[in-house]
């Protein structure tokens, strides 16, 4: 497009976090104040190790690099009225959780939609298991999004559909499943998310309360035991004891199930809590990509603000 | 000066082809969706169980406002008839009248423009209440095509069920109709009814047996049916700007809706009389 307005980009620059120093990556803030952090971050984490030591942990490898690559986004632009992504690229290794964080309108909601193939980037590539997505057609765009789970941020539960219809819907668009197994399936499910399935399987949405929404949408995300589950601000607007269990919940997807996350979130706190690798989108770019240690530890003017003292 | 309005001229010209190149582009989407959804009809998935409910849905919130505005409008149209027939001592054609108006015209018309307002406006509601709660992305996301999904059985249904109450208001008209002629002009039901079937048989025959009156009372309600559900469901899946855009989408798809209703009238008319000759 001949009219995107490249001037203003200019003046928008000099607000941007000061660019990622050569070698490191990104700057990290050395000596004593770094250890202090991290100390700081082991304790939060050991909390929620506790919190799920009842649960049986599979073996899991975040970040390891000898597994592929799941997710990634290669270059991504993309630009609706102005341009809201400008050369985003991160990826997520098997088994990983992925925090991308911001401000609101930054783009974080369109990054879960490009990967979902709900939207096409003008340029630059999505891979889902190392499967080109922009290319494909609509009946193979429904395929790769199989493998995805996605909660959105207002659940987006079908309102006209009981709790037990919303989560047999994509079992009933995409398996076999007699209705029996797709009943023991419900109740899995609703078990996984601490919700009580024979008080809430015969309720409308509207009927729940914001917190049991969400779970809902959580488990009607993971009916179909994807391999991937993406998140949209799963904690927001949320009371932080609902925050925690919610936090909790992604946690204990990813460590039982292993299945790899994007969650978007603005909740650094929690972000703190489950990611294995944070990508902190400002400006239309990513201004940091990297683990939690690594932002706690950075001395960004812009990220030291936007972590707000964490 | 001169330099100015020239200039001036041109942005009008500019603003105008613009203008027109979306209103050439909105109609493209019409029939773009319009298309999609009734291919769909053809292919598997077929959501029948949300035809039958959207047929449901439909002839439930039409039936007595469609009861009503015939019955009543027959009642008005006798009421006229019978002061203008007056003058020619010919109050006994009151029937000929109310279904020649009905039939024809006023009937689809009416039915039309009720279902625009009632169904019309539910469709943009609903699909738009959908999308900004990202419903319409859940659909997608969780493998379905929203347009097998939402659009066509709402198109079908609106396709099979406008006509039907198209009949249903046709019949309360003319009802209504024989209830003024009996009640203040005196004129016998049988009398009524005779004339009505009399002015049906006047209008001529297709295929020797379907009177072309009903041709004319079947096309349009189909014809609008398409347009109503159509307009409806594609304002209402490009619904954005939260809750206060679903409210424009709703208005808009009324008025955009009633606007094509009355002008295709016109041209269906024009091509009915053309092809059976009256
Ligand atoms: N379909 C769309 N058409 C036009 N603009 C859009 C669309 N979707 C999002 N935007 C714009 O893109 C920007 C980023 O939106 P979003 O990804 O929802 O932000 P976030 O989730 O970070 O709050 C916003 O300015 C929004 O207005
Ligand atoms: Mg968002």
């Amino acid at each position: 497009m001949s009219d995107r307005p490249d001037d203003r980009s200019d003046e928008r620059r000099s607000h941007e976090p000061a660019p990622a120093r050569e070698g490191t990556g990104f700057p990290v803030r050395r000596g004593a104040d770094r250890e202090r952090v991290r100390a700081a971050i082991r304790t939060e984490l050991e909390g929620d190790e506790e919190a799920l030591s009842q649960a049986e942990t599979r073996e899991y490898h975040a970040g390891d690099p000898s597994h592929h690559r799941v997710i990634a986004l290669q270059n991504v632009h993309l630009a609706f009225d102005e341009p809201i992504l400008e050369d985003v690229s991160f990826a997520a290794v098997e088994g990983e959780t992925i925090v991308v964080a911001g401000e609101s309108g930054t783009g974080k909601s369109t990054i879960l939609k490009l990967l979902l193939r709900l939207l096409v980037p003008d340029r630059g590539n999505v891979y889902i298991d190392d499967e080109e997505i922009t290319q494909l057609n609509f009946p193979d765009a429904l395929k790769v999004r199989q493998k995805m789970g996605m909660v959105f941020q207002g659940a987006a539960l079908f309102d006209s559909m009981t709790v037990f219809e919303n989560i047999a819907y994509p079992l009933r668009e995409h398996t076999a499943l007699t209705e029996a197994e797709i009943e023991e399936r419900v109740h899995e499910k609703l078990s996984f998310v601490d919700l009580d399935p024979d008080r809430v399987i015969d309720q409308l949405p509207s009927e729940l309360s914001g917190g049991m929404r969400k779970r809902v949408g959580i488990a009607r995300g993971m009916a179909n035991n994807p391999e991937i589950m993406l998140y949209d601000e799963p904690t927001s607007g949320l009371d932080p004891l609902t925050t925690a269990t919610i936090t909790h919940l992604i946690i204990k997807l990813q460590r039982e199930l292993g299945v790899t996350s994007i969650v978007v979130s603005h909740d650094i706190r929690s972000a703190f809590k489950m990611a294995s690798k944070i990508a902190v989108l400002a400006n239309r770019k990513i201004a940091f990509f990297g683990s939690p240690e690594e932002l706690s530890g950075s001395d960004d003017k812009y990220l030291r603000d936007f972590l707000g003292g964490y | 000066m001169r330099g100015r309005l020239t200039h001036e001229t041109i942005h009008l010209l500019e603003r105008f082809n613009k203008a027109a190149k979306r209103q050439v582009h909105s109609l493209q989407e019409f029939f773009v969706l319009g298309g999609k959804s009734i291919g769909f009809a053809f292919s598997r998935p077929f959501y029948g169980g949300d035809l039958v409910q959207q047929m449901e849905a439909i002839g439930v919130q039409s039936l007595s406002i469609v009861l009503l505005t015939g019955f009543f409008t027959g009642m008005v149209l006798a009421l006229q008839a019978s002061v203008q027939l007056k003058t020619f001592g010919a109050t006994m054609l009151i029937g000929r009248f109310v279904s020649a108006s009905m039939i024809r015209e006023l009937g689809p018309l009416l039915a039309g423009l009720m279902v625009a307002g009632r169904v019309g406006s539910g469709i943009a509601a609903q699909l738009g209440s959908m999308r900004v709660t990202e419903q319409i992305d859940a659909l997608n996301t969780l493998g379905t095509d929203p347009i097998r999904k939402l659009v066509t059985p709402r198109v079908l249904a609106t396709l099979i069920m406008l006509p039907t109450l198209t009949v249903i208001n046709d019949f309360a008209g003319i009802l209504g109709g024989s209830v003024i002629a009996w009640a203040y002009v005196k004129i016998p039901v049988a009398l009524y009814w005779r004339t009505v079937w009399e002015q049906i048989a006047a209008g001529g025959f297709i295929f020797r047996y379907i009177p072309n009156d009903f041709v004319h009372g079947l096309v349009k309600p189909f014809v609008f049916g398409g347009i109503i559900a159509v307009v409806a469901c594609n304002f209402g899946l490009k619904t954005s700007g939260g809750t206060e855009g679903v409210g424009v989408a709703t208005t808009r798809t009324v008025v955009t809706s009633s606007i094509l209703i009355l002008m295709t009238d016109y041209f269906i008319t024009q091509l009915l009389l053309a092809f059976l000759g009256s």
